[in-house]
């Protein structure tokens, strides 16, 4: 029983170390943003202080194109999703239902692509960006961030609609349903938390990413991160308190996303683990 | 409603032959049973009406319409699956509903269609439910509604039965059969069960590797088989095969000649006597005899196994209260009328040219 007890005991504290961990630096951003410059700094470190919005009112008065940015990484992220949703439904289709030598092939070179660390294509794409013109544009980032994520997402949907049976869509295909009717109407709703998975990915990365939008971008299609980084730049000194509460704006939607979705991330990384 | 014609059907994976040269006709509101052993090919026919495998040659006639060109979604057809194949994000109301929504009828005709049809199969107060919330038998006949709501000019049914329990089955079997009667539709149904395809049975039509053996009703599959494989298909237990030798038309087996029959052949040849269990009758100086092996009480009736001289055994049909014992000597006839001959290099069966009595 003792024994027990200590085996439970001992689970708690190795979570315990786990979630402090990850959720300490979050608990200092945040609580940092509510703070006074002299709270923030303060040795030892407040837990107990009179929190105040002064550092989002300086924000938004100071850096109003953090907003901007803000639009511009919501607009860029959800492209960004909804292409590499679409793309790799359609992707992951193909490679589960259907086998030839060129598919074959293709995954070969879709997974090799993965492998190249991305500044190796940053600069052979500048100047093709350039001549596209597509610099400085929503479309640019979110073409190359779903690029990055539609071979994990084809593969973890490959995976989900592996285990749809595939005499539900010949019993759609006797009632009448198109290839399309069978792909919106069957394979979609029963792939969902495929898709979730996936997306959770694409979302994470691209509301985050820095390096290509800092090459790509310069005004119209500023992401957030940006704006952050020259907050954190910024030549009158660092504003830490300012710094801090734009830091939990960044964070505080897509740390809501995730709680949101975590129950579907969950069964999507072990999904084709077991069979059902 | 319509007539199905299949003519000279081939179908081929790479080398090997699924099916060959399959013709069958299959009359407005006729029940065909596709019977025949794993493998036989009755699925590949199966689908390939429905248009979920692509034929090799021949033609397939749908109410007079060639449907080798028609997708599936445009055949109308309607599929009962073994899996039931529901789909387990819609309600009972939704999977019933599926094909009429793809083919956008009116909400109010569909509603009625849908309602009539859970009515009618007994589902009407769990069309809100989803499939995981239904026994396997609600969700056979939930995939029975999804094929009747839109009134195909036939229905395809792949072993719609063997997913469920023994007593189930006889119970949906039952079902079926008062459906078709009820409904009058061309029907095309699979099993490699012989008892569902005597009972549902208009014309049976029993394949093995690829080819169709025999087609004919259950009676005629049962009492006139063209061949050793359809006779010992057809019936439960299976029909007894016992060797014998046909000397200047004179049959002979391991217990001595068997008079009362003449055979076309004055030579020397080697068959097959075929008598189903409940053919054999025990009478003292019959021309069978061997020794009884095991006796199998089954309630109606009992059966006896008896061991012939050269080692064959035999099963025998006696009264519920068999006074045969194991290790008896017996003596077994039977009646020309119900008794049937094949050639044993062939299998094919040879007619006699004449009988006359009682054994």
């Amino acid at each position: 029983m003792a024994e027990r007890y200590l085996t439970i005991a001992l689970r708690f504290f190795i979570i315990g170390l786990g979630v402090l961990w990850s959720a300490f630096p979050i608990y200092m951003v945040v609580s940092s943003s509510f703070k006074t410059h002299i709270d923030i700094f303060a040795v030892p470190s407040k837990f107990l202080f009179t929190p105040t919005l002064d550092n989002y009112r300086q924000l938004l008065s100071d850096w109003p194109e953090f907003l901007d940015g803000l639009l511009n990484s919501l607009i860029i992220t959800t492209g960004a999703t909804l292409l590499t949703a679409i793309v790799s439904l359609l992707a992951g289709y193909a490679y589960s239902r259907y086998q030839s030598r060129m598919l074959t092939a293709s995954a070969f070179f879709m997974i090799l692509v993965r492998m190249l660390p991305p500044l190796v294509v940053t600069i052979p794409l500048f100047p093709i960006i350039n001549w596209l013109e597509l610099n400085d544009t929503h479309a640019i980032l979110i073409v190359l961030y779903a690029a990055f994520f539609v071979s994990l997402s084809t593969w973890i949907l490959k995976t989900f609609i592996d285990q749809i049976p595939r005499e539900l869509e010949e019993a759609a295909e006797v009632e009448g349903a198109s290839l399309m009717q069978r792909l919106i109407k069957i394979i979609l709703p029963l792939s969902v938390h495929g898709m979730v998975a996936a997306c959770v990915f694409v979302v994470v990365f691209s509301w985050n990413e820095y390096m290509f939008a800092l090459i790509f971008t310069s005004s119209a299609a500023k992401t957030a991160p940006l704006v952050l980084a020259e907050i954190s730049g910024s030549l009158e000194g660092v504003q830490w308190g300012v710094l801090f509460a734009a830091a939990t704006l960044q964070l505080a939607p897509i740390l809501i996303f995730v709680l949101l979705v975590q129950k579907y991330i969950v069964t999507g990384l072990t999904a084709g683990a077991v069979k059902g | 409603m319509a007539d199905l014609k299949l003519s000279n059907v081939d179908k081929s994976y790479g080398g090997f032959a699924a099916l060959t040269d399959i013709s069958l006709d299959v009359a407005d509101g006729e029940f065909i049973v596709l019977v025949g052993p794993s493998g036989c090919g009755k699925s590949t026919l199966l689908r390939s009406i429905a248009g979920l495998e692509r034929i090799s040659s021949g033609d397939i006639v749908l109410g007079g319409r060639h449907l080798a060109h028609v997708p599936t979604r445009d055949r109308n057809v309607a599929m009962v699956f073994q899996s039931y194949a529901l789909f387990p994000h819609l309600t009972v109301a939704e999977n019933i509903g599926f094909g009429l929504k793809i083919r956008k009828t009116d909400k109010a005709t569909a509603d009625s269609k849908i309602s009539h049809a859970a009515d009618l199969l007994g589902l009407g107060a769990l069309t809100g439910r989803y499939p995981r919330e239904l026994s396997g038998g609600q969700r056979q006949r939930v995939a029975m509604g999804r094929a009747i709501v839109r009134d195909p000019q036939v229905f395809l049914f792949d072993e719609p039965l063997s997913n469920l329990d023994a007593k189930l089955r006889v119970q949906m079997r039952t079902e079926i059969k008062a459906l078709r009667q009820r409904l009058g539709i061309t029907s095309v149904y699979v099993t490699h069960d012989q008892d569902e395809a005597m009972t549902l049975a208009d014309r049976i039509v029993v394949l093995n590797g690829g080819r169709i053996e025999q087609i004919g009703t259950p009676m005629e599959l049962y009492d006139q088989p063209v061949n050793m494989f359809v006779a010992g298909f057809m019936g439960s237990p299976p029909m007894n095969f016992i060797p014998a030798r046909a000397v200047d038309g004179v049959l002979t087996t391991a217990s001595g000649p068997v008079s009362g029959a003449k055979f076309a052949s004055d030579t020397q040849t080697d068959v097959m006597l075929g008598i189903r269990p409940e053919a054999l009758s025990f009478t003292e100086g019959g021309p069978l005899s061997g020794e009884v092996e095991v006796v199998e009480p089954q309630g109606a009736q009992t059966l006896v196994i008896v061991r012939l001289a050269d080692g064959t055994l035999v099963y025998a049909s006696a009264e519920k209260h068999a006074r045969q014992l194991p290790g008896e000597r017996v003596q077994m006839g039977f009646d020309w009328a119900e008794a049937h001959l094949f050639d044993s290099d062939s299998g094919q069966r040879i007619e006699p040219l004449k009988t006359e009595g009682l054994q």
